[in-house]
């Protein structure tokens, strides 16, 4: 411990510092920035697909193709740009917020970084190699992704079990830091709502990881090594990989949205200039969501025959636990209501994500109705209700977080014209995309196609404008970033007005090294 | 400048907007559909639609009164309370009783869905990489459906129809008025039964039945799609259902077998290499174009080529060719097509491929070989 | 601490509503332990109570 107050050194110059580094801030950032370019290449396949669905007929890319991009902007979001932000988010602020000098496990925490950038290389890879990526849907369900998939399958499930190591490793890190390292005065019920979640989405991760590891691993073995998990013509069972991958799969909507619900409450409250409303119920809620969350799995399965006592067991188990998760809104509005509101660029994102974020959370309320979910399953409706859910609630989340901890980042003001101006595209942009998807869903039209009958195109065209729109909106964000590392107006050590907490005691931009003498917190 | 370029934009995208809507319907919502089920899932749909639109109204006028009059910019001023126990729990017993009222219909609903008993006609629909086959239990009747759309219009070189990818060669036939029982199931990977008229959606398993059952009210053609992804042509494996009286569906029924019978008993007259090429070309372009193309020349390396390929080339290949078609490869979208086509299309069939794309081999394969070649297996 | 005041911190938890007063004094307790195996045996709970209805309901039509 003394030996890290006695050398005030900076970072290291060069590569190495970004090689060897185990400094949280550094770190934070390399998960920022690795997020944000998945984000643009998951990005520029979901624009693929857009492009190939503007009109009926196939004009851009064959069936096959189609497939491939379906899958890898599935897998690239989910697995490279949203849970690696979130981790980012974690390396810089928690030990910020908890007044911690860094994360407990600095060495551990620079490998689970650079698992990363390998995982994902690997997994880009199969796009040049013979046969294609992977082109059986983020989801993979056997056997497609067995026994008819192309070679490069094997690709992907090392990509997987890597990126899933770096997943564990660093929750294991978010754990090990909130229980040991908080300054002495911060006691649990102190703890930020940031704090809080993610160290909830952290036992989440932790819990259910090894599930996917597992389940990819069988899938291993079924290709290379003659066993039958997943092939009923060797005893085994085709649905127990939907059994199985849901029972990750679930937990893992959660593991995307709670560290958003987190970012929001703190977001919500300093705009307001208003404590949060309800923070103990939140601080229960969100706990016992996670354990909830791990008795709904089924409800993505309801066309697959399960029995009628196990259809009804999770369309009532999804209903119950859709209450705690809503009220959470209630919180929020209420937190506003007597406040006295600005509407910078993070409120704006908070309060999008509000508004939006209710709207896929009714949808999928709609989707628990089992009878209904048959008609409901495997559409674009589907489609519509979880990119509600992903881009207005994860990203639009992350989005909010680093308006308001840029300036703490890097020292200076981001420029607030621009901001607005990526927040009113981006909005409008992604209603556009997403919102139509809700009709031709309803209308018949099934997911993961190529082409589509004709009375489908109006709204494909209205979608395809829309995500242009939203995608090229992305590139202000990047704009934004520059101009804000590069210069601006000098940001004070208490940014917004209302804001409260630790990671606003430290001067802006934070130093390399923070917190070395623990914080008394009031 | 600027806003002359904004306003042609919205001009063109306006323009492209109105172009399509002249071959398009702008649906909004879920079908009805013509049975029993499928209405009261449509009333179910409904009651939770406007459920949620009453709750959505009242928590955002809630919050967008207080962004208009609780901002700094009109001088409020923050109040400092942060919890209500009572509010909270208000606010949450109340969505729970909602749910719970909810939860009554859906669950009857769901009963009435899962009582595949007593029914009058049996099918059994197997889904295929990338069509369906239709048995009809206790009738000695199979066959397979498959999409028909004009290549041509995927590619855009002709108008597309108005029912563009939602037709196919041979619909399914089915009486109204009757309980039809649905068995379910795959021969290769997970497809999806689905037909929204009917309300009818099952996974279709490899190795496993799944039951669904509807009864039509009304005669009618309707469309639907596979729903879950299945590979390459996941997009182009439709669903077409013909719903008609009891008197035609006996008629159906009896012309429908009769045109079988009339098929078995041309593979014992003799064929000329013209006659198979002709039909080979059909049967090839419905059953194997998808995969090893149009053009022979196939898709490395998951669709092996045909064209000047060994197995189509070669004379002592011939037979490995003829039994590669008829029992398919295991593990590949390659099928045991000796139990789904008729001995004169696999006859067919194999004489084109062995006489297209300069494969020239002049071999003739007759259909009585075929037949002889299925009996000692 | 007794053990009904675990039972009711794990209840509000499930239902998702705490006031201030009791979160404060839940967490006066020494260790988390006892709230973590009430919160996994009430879920356990919850699913054999859910079980149970859901029989009941099939039963009932």
């Amino acid at each position: 411990m003394t030996s890290a107050v006695d050398h005030h050194h900076g970072p290291a110059t060069g590569m190495t510092r970004w090689l060897f580094t185990t400094n949280h801030k550094d770190i934070g950032s390399m998960y920022l920035i690795f997020s944000l370019l998945m984000f643009f290449i998951g990005g520029s396949m979901a624009l693929i697909i857009r492009m190939e669905l503007v009109e009926p007929g196939l004009q851009v890319v064959q069936p096959e193709f189609f497939n491939q991009m379906t899958t890898m902007h599935g897998l690239i979001m989910v697995f490279g740009a949203v849970m690696p932000a979130f981790v980012g988010l974690a390396n810089w602020m928690v030990p910020l917020m908890i007044g911690a000098p860094d994360m407990a496990l600095p060495r551990l925490n620079n490998f689970s970084f650079w698992l990363l950038p390998f995982a994902f290389f690997m997994l880009l890879s199969t796009l040049v190699m013979d046969g294609g990526a992977p082109d059986f849907g983020w989801t993979f369900y056997a056997p497609l992704s067995t026994t008819y998939a192309p070679p490069s399958v094997t690709f992907f499930i090392f990509a997987i079990h890597l990126a899933g190591v770096s997943s564990i490793l660093g929750a294991i890190n978010v754990i090990v830091t909130i229980m040991n390292m908080r300054a002495p005065s911060m006691s649990y019920m102190k703890m930020p709502l940031f704090v809080w979640t993610w160290l909830i989405t952290a036992f989440l991760l932790v819990a259910v990881m090894p599930v996917l590891a597992g389940t990819v691993t069988m899938m291993l073995t079924d290709i290379h090594f003659g066993t039958s998990f997943f092939d009923a013509g060797g005893g085994g069972d085709p649905v127990l990989f939907q059994h199985l991958f849901w029972f990750f799969g679930h937990p893992e909507v959660y593991i995307m949205i709670l560290p958003a619900f987190g970012i929001i409450s703190q977001i919500v409250p300093t705009f307001s200039r208003k404590p949060l409303f309800g923070y103990a119920s939140m601080v229960y809620a969100t706990s016992s969501i996670a354990l909830l969350s791990f008795t709904v799995w089924a409800h993505h399965m309801f066309t697959v025959g399960i029995p009628l006592v196990g259809e009804l067991f999770f369309m009532y188990a999804t209903m119950l636990i859709s209450v705690p998760t809503g009220v959470k809104v209630f919180n929020w509005v209420a937190t506003m209501f007597r406040g006295s509101m600005t509407f910078e660029t993070p409120m704006l994102f908070a309060i999008a994500f509000i508004v939006l974020f209710t709207i896929g959370g009714f949808s999928g309320l709609m989707l628990a109705i089992s009878p209904a979910d048959f008609q409901y399953h495997d559409t674009y409706f589907v489609v519509a209700h979880f990119h509600y859910v992903l881009v207005p609630g994860a990203v639009f989340s992350i989005m909010a977080a680093a308006y308001y901890w840029m300036p703490k980042w890097t020292g200076n003001m981001y420029d607030e014209y621009l901001g607005k101006c990526h927040f009113w595209c981006s909005f409008v942009g992604l209603n556009l995309t997403f919102f139509p998807m809700h009709f031709v869903g309803l209308a018949g039209m099934p997911r993961r196609i190529p082409d589509y009958s004709i009375q489908f195109a109006d709204f494909n065209l209205v979608s395809s404008l829309g995500g242009f729109l939203f995608g090229f909106s992305q590139l202000i964000f990047v704009l934004v970033v520059v101009k804000c590392v590069k210069g601006g107006k000098k940001a004070e050590a208490v940014v917004w007005e209302g804001a409260e907490g630790l990671e606003w005691q430290v001067p802006s931009p934070a130093p390399y090294h923070t917190f070395e003498t623990p914080p008394e917190v009031k | 400048m600027k806003e002359r370029s904004c306003s042609s934009a919205v001009l063109i995208i306006l323009a492209a907007l109105w172009s399509v809507s002249a071959q398009a319907d702008w649906a909004l919502n879920m079908t009805e559909g013509v049975t029993e089920v499928s209405r009261s899932i449509y009333s179910l749909h409904m009651q939770i639609f406007w459920i949620c639109v009453v709750i959505a109204i009242a928590v955002f006028s809630v919050m967008f009164w207080s962004i208009i009059h609780h901002r700094k910019s009109v001088g409020a001023k923050a109040e400092q309370f942060h919890e209500n126990t009572t509010v909270e729990l208000i606010w949450t017993i109340v969505p729970v009783l909602i749910l719970v009222a909810m939860a009554v219909p859906a669950t009857t609903t769901l009963i009435e869905m899962y009582d595949t008993s007593d029914s009058d006609v049996d099918i059994q629909v197997t889904g295929y990489q990338w069509k369906w086959q239709y048995q009809y239990l206790g009738e000695d009747l199979s066959f397979f459906s498959n999409l028909s759309t004009n290549p041509d219009e995927i590619n855009n070189k002709v108008e597309k129809n108005k029912n563009y990818l939602l037709e196919v060669d041979e619909p399914l036939v089915v009486p109204i008025g009757k309980k039809i029982r649905f068995l379910v199931t795959s021969n290769d990977v997970i497809h999806s039964w689905w037909v929204p008229a009917f309300a009818v959606k099952r996974d279709a398993i490899p190795g496993f039945i799944n039951e669904s059952w509807t009864r039509i009210d009304e005669v009618g053609t309707y469309r639907g799609q596979c729903a879950e992804l299945c590979g390459k042509d996941h997009g182009f494996m439709p669903i077409v259902v013909q719903a008609v009286t009891d008197e035609d569906y006996a008629l159906w029924l009896t012309e429908k077998k009769a045109s079988i019978a009339a098929e078995v008993a041309a593979a014992a007259r003799v064929w000329s290499l013209e006659e198979l090429m002709v039909r080979g070309e059909q049967v090839y372009q419905k059953n194997c174009a998808a995969c090893h193309q149009v053009g022979g020349q196939g898709i490395s390396p998951m669709f092996p080529a045909l064209k000047a390929s060994a197995i189509a080339t070669q004379a002592e290949q011939r037979d490995a060719h003829i039994k590669i078609v008829l029992e398919g490869r295991a593990g590949t979208a390659m099928q045991a097509y000796g139990a789904q086509l008729s001995a004169v299309e696999l006859a067919a069939v194999i004489t084109y491929e062995r006489n297209a794309w300069g494969n020239d081999t002049g071999d003739i394969i007759t259909p009585q070989s075929i037949q002889s070649m299925l009996k000692s297996k | 601490m007794n053990i009904w005041k675990v039972f009711k911190a794990v209840f509000s938890a499930f239902i998702g509503v705490q006031s201030e007063k009791n979160r404060l004094e839940d967490f006066q307790a020494n260790s988390p332990i006892p709230f973590i195996l009430v919160g996994i045996l009430m879920v356990l709970i919850f699913i054999f109570s859910l079980v149970y209805l859901v029989n009941f309901m099939v039963y009932l039509m």
